[in-house]
C-alpha cells in the first residue's frame, strides 16, 4: 500500500515538473521598443506615469513585470493568453502607430474604464496590490486623460 | 528513498529532451495550426451573415447589387453604412439600449460585409482607418445592451467615423450633421441625423431637442 502510494506521489510530482517545461515566449521587449510608447508619446507627470506603468502596463504593453508565480505552470499559459486578448485591444507600446481617431477613441474608454473601475480587474489587482488604484490617483488619471483628449479636435 | 530521486531524476531528463525535441516541431504545427484558426474564423463569418441577415431587410439587398455593378468605383456605397448608423442613433434617441445594441451589431456585420477592393485606390487608407474605428464602436454598442450611457460614449466617436465617411464619399440621402454641445463634459459632440428637427440621441427624452444644425451634406 505504502508502495502505490508512493509511486502515485512520484508520478503527480512527475507530472508538475513536466509541465513546466512548456514555457511561451516572455511578453518582455527588451529595450528593443521601435515605436514611441505611450508615456513617451505624451508629456506626463512622473505620478500618472507611474499609475499607467503600474497599473496597465504588465498587461497592455510589450513589457510584463512578472510576479515569481507567474512563471509557473499552468498559471503561465493563463497568463499569456490573457495579455494577448489585452493587447489586441489596446496596447500602450504601440500608442505612436495608432490614428488620431484610434487614439481619441481609446483615451475616452481608458477614462470610462478606469472613472468606472472596470479597470484594472479586481483579479488582477487582488495578487498586484501596488496597481490598486485609490480614490485620489483616479482622479488625477481621469482630469489628466481629459486634457489629452482636447487636443483631437 | 534514493531510488525515489534517481527516477524523477531520469524521468524529468527524459521528458526534457522529448519537450526540447517537439518544440522545433511544434514551431511548425502551431503556424499550421494559426492558419487553420484562421481559415476556421473565415468560415464562422458567412455563417454569421447568414443569421443576422435573417432580421435585416437591408443587406441582401446591398450584396446582391456589389458583384453586379462592373465599374468599381461605382459599386460601393456608403448608404447601407448610414442606413444601419441612423436605426442606432434613433434607437438612442428613444432611450432603448436593446435597439441600439441590434443596430450596432448590424452595423458591424455590414461594415465587415464591405469589400475594400471596392473601394476607389486613393481613399481606401483612409477608409480602412475610419472603418476600423467604427468597427469598434459598432461593437461596443452591440455587447452593451443595459449600458446605454457606455453605448452612447461610444456614439461620439462613430458619428464622426460617419460623419467623415459621408465627407469622403458623398451621400445621395440629404443628411444633417448636428452638435450637442453639453456631451463629453462639455467637449461637445456631433451626431448625423436625417431631419432638420433637432433629436439629440445623447441625453433622449432627457435633453430631446438640445443642439443645433452645423453642417448639411
Amino acid at each position: 500500500m505504502k508502495q502505490i502510494l508512493k509511486r502515485i506521489l512520484v508520478f503527480v510530482l512527475f507530472a508538475f515538473v513536466a509541465i513546466q517545461l512548456y514555457q511561451p515566449a516572455l511578453n518582455v521587449d527588451k529595450g528593443k521598443a521601435v515605436t514611441k510608447d505611450f508615456t513617451k508619446f505624451y508629456k506626463m507627470p512622473d505620478e500618472v506615469k507611474t499609475v499607467f506603468r503600474n497599473s496597465c502596463y504588465d498587461c497592455h504593453s510589450n513589457n510584463t513585470d512578472y510576479a515569481w508565480y507567474d512563471y509557473i505552470q499552468p498559471a503561465r499559459i493563463l497568463v499569456e493568453k490573457h495579455i494577448k486578448d489585452a493587447k489586441d485591444d489596446l496596447n500602450f507600446s504601440e500608442w505612436e502607430t495608432y490614428s488620431n481617431r484610434k487614439q481619441e477613441r481609446l483615451l475616452n474608454s481608458i477614462k470610462e474604464q478606469i472613472v468606472n473601475r472596470q479597470m484594472p480587474l479586481s483579479s488582477y489587482t487582488l495578487m498586484h496590490r501596488k496597481a490598486k488604484l485609490s480614490d485620489d490617483e483616479i482622479k488625477t488619471i481621469t482630469n489628466w486623460l481629459k486634457e489629452q483628449s482636447k487636443v483631437y479636435e | 528513498m534514493k531510488h525515489i530521486i534517481l527516477s524523477i531524476i531520469i524521468l524529468t531528463t527524459a521528458a526534457a529532451t522529448a519537450v526540447s525535441c517537439k518544440q522545433s516541431q511544434n514551431k511548425n504545427s502551431e503556424v499550421k495550426t494559426q492558419d487553420s484558426t484562421a481559415v476556421s474564423e473565415t468560415k464562422t463569418l458567412p455563417l454569421q451573415d447568414s443569421a443576422t441577415s435573417v432580421e435585416q431587410v437591408i443587406a441582401p439587398a446591398q450584396k446582391t447589387e456589389t458583384p453586379k455593378a462592373p465599374d468599381q468605383s461605382q459599386s460601393f456605397s456608403i448608404e447601407p453604412i448610414v442606413k444601419s448608423y441612423l436605426a442606432l442613433k434613433n434607437a438612442l434617441v428613444a432611450d432603448n439600449d436593446q435597439r441600439a445594441s441590434n443596430a450596432g451589431k448590424q452595423l458591424l456585420t455590414v461594415l465587415k460585409n464591405i469589400d475594400i477592393k471596392s473601394i476607389p485606390s486613393e481613399k481606401q487608407k483612409e477608409y480602412k482607418e475610419i472603418a476600423d474605428n467604427a468597427k469598434e464602436n459598432a461593437e461596443h454598442i452591440g455587447d452593451n445592451a443595459g449600458k446605454i450611457e457606455h453605448q452612447r460614449e461610444h456614439l461620439a466617436s462613430l458619428s464622426k467615423d460617419v460623419s467623415d465617411l459621408i465627407t469622403l464619399f458623398g451621400s445621395s440621402q440629404k443628411l444633417y450633421q448636428d452638435h450637442c454641445p453639453m456631451f463629453n463634459d462639455g467637449k461637445g459632440a456631433v451626431w448625423i441625423s436625417e431631419t432638420k428637427a433637432i433629436k439629440n440621441p445623447y441625453y433622449g427624452n432627457q435633453m430631446l431637442s438640445c443642439g443645433s444644425v452645423k453642417k448639411e451634406f
